[in-house]
């Protein structure tokens, strides 16, 4: 775990996530179940940060908590600088719709809107009124995730390996600065699951993106610059892979 | 909490899904039971109204009248029983669908289809059984309560025993029938296709034709145009469309039904008895007439009077002497006298066809159909001040001498239908029946001849009675006075009877404008249950925009679009079918004063514009609730 020094440090040079001794309960059946348990963690801007452990340890949590979709009953959580625990609903929205774009495992698209509206939608949500240019916009997002012949279909109409990139290009689609992806690999074949490796590294490399991926596919895991091992709701370890440390 | 847990089996089954499903299971039942509670109380609303106000105004009223009231009355309540079981069944049909896709799953993972089907059913039953019987015990706690606090009418009439007690078990039993029916063959109908089918659904809800440009008017913001696009992209939108079109059209026509009955029947009445009418005569036919004129709303005895009496006749000069007077338009000269009459439909031949091609003709002998006290009003047919709405026109004077038109009140007992072979025995003379008309004066029980057979027949030269139309002026009337009290005669204005008649007819539409006011709060409850059925439909879609960051307010606005813009095209087509039926079909010589028709339409609007935002409200506040955790996959 990093030390305090370290912390601040970092704090100075820009952090996209910053989590500070943050739990979260729920209240299930009136017992409380812990579900994260004072993890403190931290991502740098334009770092790629892994979340991995198994089934139930948390990861999902973490990932809402970054979002904003769900406040910590402990802790400080702080996302590209807004306090989660201070923000209200409203302005949690706002801040979700401009700087985070989401990747599931599911691919969660509109299933009334095409490729291409999913896509536009986002831009939409962020406030974009300039329609030329948005549809200008979708179809470059279109092509770069090669769907351009796919763009007017429907999600039902379309493969999992396809929806997947339809989200990623929504992800990006209002250009957030941090993207969060839930086992986006979760539900494809090694081959379909290779390509949105792929178009991961590529919002890395390409747009500088800081994305937070919880996953248990090693191909994502080998890319990140940070790995988080949670384990019942604590963080186990941090490792940061021998090419970053160098 | 624990022993249902606990238990396995269709039961366990259903509870558990139920439990789980919360909030969409509760709006199931809600909207079940609100549609059963609605129905049955209307129904036994209509049902007591319509006893009621048959024991009150049976003494009142003329036939013609009362005819319309309780056509209405039978009209909606059975409009009513179809929206009722419309929306039942519509509400059934969205339950079962929205578990189509975990009912696919069930199969898909090697559920034999007889258990899954009786489990599912089983399921479906628990809500319907559920809401039947609590819609039952609300309906009846409902009526119970209200009619406690007796009204002005239930005081008249009393308290009525056992009423509705029929509808109170045939309703919820009908609903529950059907409501078993639907879910039975949806359920069978799910269970019975593809696994495949049923788990990818969501590309059988679309409708891939619409896929072309999709609608995008900037100044309407994105949600419009967003609701649009899921709109027109759901094949599910127009049997939605369709169920809201005739639910709305036909509640539509219980409400403009009433408006335009009420009308039509204050049009009736204002047509026999035109304002600004001065009544002339000797001040016992006066009085005498002016009972005659209000007997259509209050209950009074009618004294015996000789009406043929000379000192109370006027003769044609002093008659003539009123046209001259300026301001007088019109002077209507009659003679009345209440007499027995008899009525007959004559002898005739009736021919029918057999098997073959032999037509056997019959005499049918002369038939009396009875006999009664009626007025007889002799009267000059160039000079009638009234405008009867009658069934075959009002006297001519190229007409027989021994000719009548007909009260409504008598029609159908002593003046039988067709008026062709129906005659009249009156003062020693048959007359034959032209056509009949409704007229509050002795409540329909009415005869109207020309008034120089009358004459002939009671041996007079001259009228007991002269109605003048004159111009609203006071002048005139201090004319018109002078000039009576120089023959002795008594002078008064038509106008408060026809106010005291039109008062209490207002009193009658007053008690049954409550079937169309609770039938508007029906169609915005059963439109709820619609909108938020159909928003269940696609509550993942809503959930995926809050994740994605569509604040409250972006929520808020395309749930209002989606649920507006769906009433807005049932509405477009339904509210104009409706008034057109209402008007066209629903009463003869149909009347509406515009005042109703906007203030029908702006409540109309209005209340289905609160729908299409409450349910928008109680929704995005639902969304408000979800996490990312709520997401199906």
């Amino acid at each position: 775990m990093a030390s305090t020094d370290e912390e601040i440090e970092v704090r100075a040079l820009g952090l996209a996530v910053d989590f500070l001794d943050v739990s979260k309960e729920y209240i299930v059946n009136g017992k409380p179940i812990k579900a994260l348990s004072s993890i403190t963690l931290n991502v740098k801007e334009g770092e790629v940060a892994a979340i991995v452990g198994p089934s139930g340890a948390g990861k999902t949590t973490v990932l809402n908590i970054i979002a904003g979709l769900e406040k910590p009953s402990q802790g400080e959580a702080r996302v590209l600088g807004l306090d989660v625990n201070a923000s209200n609903e409203h302005s949690l929205s706002a801040f979700r719709s401009a700087n985070i774009g989401f990747i599931f495992q599911s691919y969660n698209l509109v299933s009334t809107l095409t490729a291409e509206e999913n896509v536009e939608l986002m831009m939409e949500l962020a406030g974009w009124s300039d329609s030329g240019r948005n549809e200008k916009l979708t179809e470059e997002l279109i092509s770069m995730v090669g769907l351009t012949d796919r763009a007017k279909h429907l999600p039902a109409q379309l493969s999992g390996g396809e929806q997947q990139r339809v989200a990623i290009a929504r992800a990006i689609a209002n250009d957030p600065p941090l993207i969060l992806a839930d086992e986006p690999t979760g539900n494809l074949d090694q081959k379909t699951g290779l390509e949105i490796v792929k178009l991961l590294a590529r919002l890395k490399g390409e747009k500088g993106k800081t994305l937070v991926v919880t996953t248990h596919d090693d191909r994502i895991v080998e890319m990140a610059d940070v790995i988080f091992h949670l384990e019942n709701g604590s963080l186990g370890s941090i490792d940061r892979p021998a090419r970053v440390r160098n | 909490m624990e022993v249902w847990g606990a238990l396995i089996g269709p039961l366990g089954f259903a509870t558990k899904s139920l439990r789980r499903r919360g909030f969409h299971s509760y709006l199931a039942f809600l909207g079940l039971t609100l549609t059963v509670a609605t129905t049955t109380f209307l129904l036994l609303l209509g049902q007591d109204l319509a006893t009621r106000l048959g024991d009150d105004s049976s003494m009142r009223s003329t036939f013609g009248i009362s005819w319309l009231i309780f056509a209405y009355l039978v009209l909606a309540l059975g409009l009513i029983g179809i929206v009722g079981l419309l929306s039942t069944s519509y509400l059934v049909s969205s339950m079962i669908s929205q578990r189509m896709r975990d009912i696919g799953v069930i199969k898909a993972a090697g559920a034999l289809p007889r258990r899954l089907l009786s489990y599912v059913t089983f399921e479906a039953l628990l809500v319907i059984v559920s809401s039947c019987l609590v819609g039952a015990l609300s309906a009846l706690l409902v009526y119970a309560s209200w009619s406690w606090p007796s009204i002005s009418l239930f005081k008249q009439v009393g308290p009525i025993a056992n009423a509705g007690a029929t509808i109170l078990i045939v309703v919820p039993m009908i609903s529950f029938l059907l409501a078993y029916m639907v879910a039975s063959v949806r359920v069978r109908r799910i269970v019975g296709s593809s696994s495949v089918n049923a788990i990818s659904k969501q590309l059988a809800n679309l409708d891939l034709k619409s896929l072309g440009k999709p609608l995008r008017i900037g100044r309407f913001g994105s949600t419009f145009n967003l609701a649009t696009r899921n709109v027109s992209r759901d094949r599910g939108f127009n049997k939605t469309l369709l169920s809201m079109g005739v639910c709305i059209c036909l509640s539509m026509i219980v409400l403009s039904g009433a408006l335009v009955s009420a009308d039509t029947s204050a049009s009736y009445v204002v047509r026999a008895m035109p304002p600004h009418v001065l009544i002339v005569a000797n001040s016992n036919i006066y009085n005498q007439y002016v009972s005659l004129a209000t007997s259509f709303s209050r209950i009074a005895p009618l004294p015996p009077i000789d009406y043929g009496n000379e000192s109370y006749i006027i003769s044609p000069q002093n008659a003539s002497a009123f046209r001259a007077i300026p301001g007088v338009q019109t002077v209507d000269t009659r003679l009345i006298t209440m007499s027995s009459i008899t009525g007959y439909v004559k002898a005739h031949f009736a021919s029918n066809q057999d098997t073959g091609e032999n037509i056997n003709t019959q005499i049918i002998p002369e038939v009396d159909t009875g006999s009664i006290n009626a007025l007889i009003v002799g009267i000059n047919a160039t000079s009638a001040i009234g405008d009867w709405y009658t069934s075959d026109g009002f006297l001519q004077s190229s007409d027989a001498h021994y000719t009548m038109i007909a009260g409504d009140s008598l029609v159908g007992n002593i003046v039988q239908t067709p008026f062709n072979l129906s005659q009249v025995s009156a003062l020693g003379y048959r007359y034959d029946v032209k056509s009949a008309l409704v007229d509050p004066l002795n409540a329909g029980r009415v005869l109207y001849a020309p008034v120089e057979t009358l004459q002939k027949s009671l041996g007079l030269n001259g009228f007991n009675v002269l109605l003048l139309k004159v111009n609203d002026d006071p002048t005139v009337l201090s004319a018109v006075s002078q000039l009576a009290s120089s023959f002795g005669l008594a002078v008064g204005s038509q106008d408060p009877i026809l106010n005291s008649n039109l008062t209490f007819l207002n009193g009658i539409w007053s008690h049954i404008f409550l079937v169309p006011i609770i039938t508007l709060a029906l169609t915005c409850g059963i439109l709820l249950s619609y909108l938020a059925t159909n928003f269940s439909r696609r509550f993942n879609d809503y959930v995926i925009l809050k994740v994605l960051g569509a604040n409250a307010w972006y929520r808020l606005s395309l749930l209002t679009w989606e649920a507006w813009g769906v009433l807005a095209i049932s509405m477009l087509i339904a509210i104009p079918l409706a008034w057109g039926i209402s008007i066209f079909f629903l009463v003869p010589d149909p009347n509406l004063s515009l005042g109703d028709l906007e203030l029908s339409t702006l409540v109309s609007l209005s209340a289905l514009s609160v729908v299409s935002l409450a349910s928008a409200t109680i929704y995005s506040r639902r969304l408000g609730l979800t996490t990312v955790k709520d997401l199906k996959p």
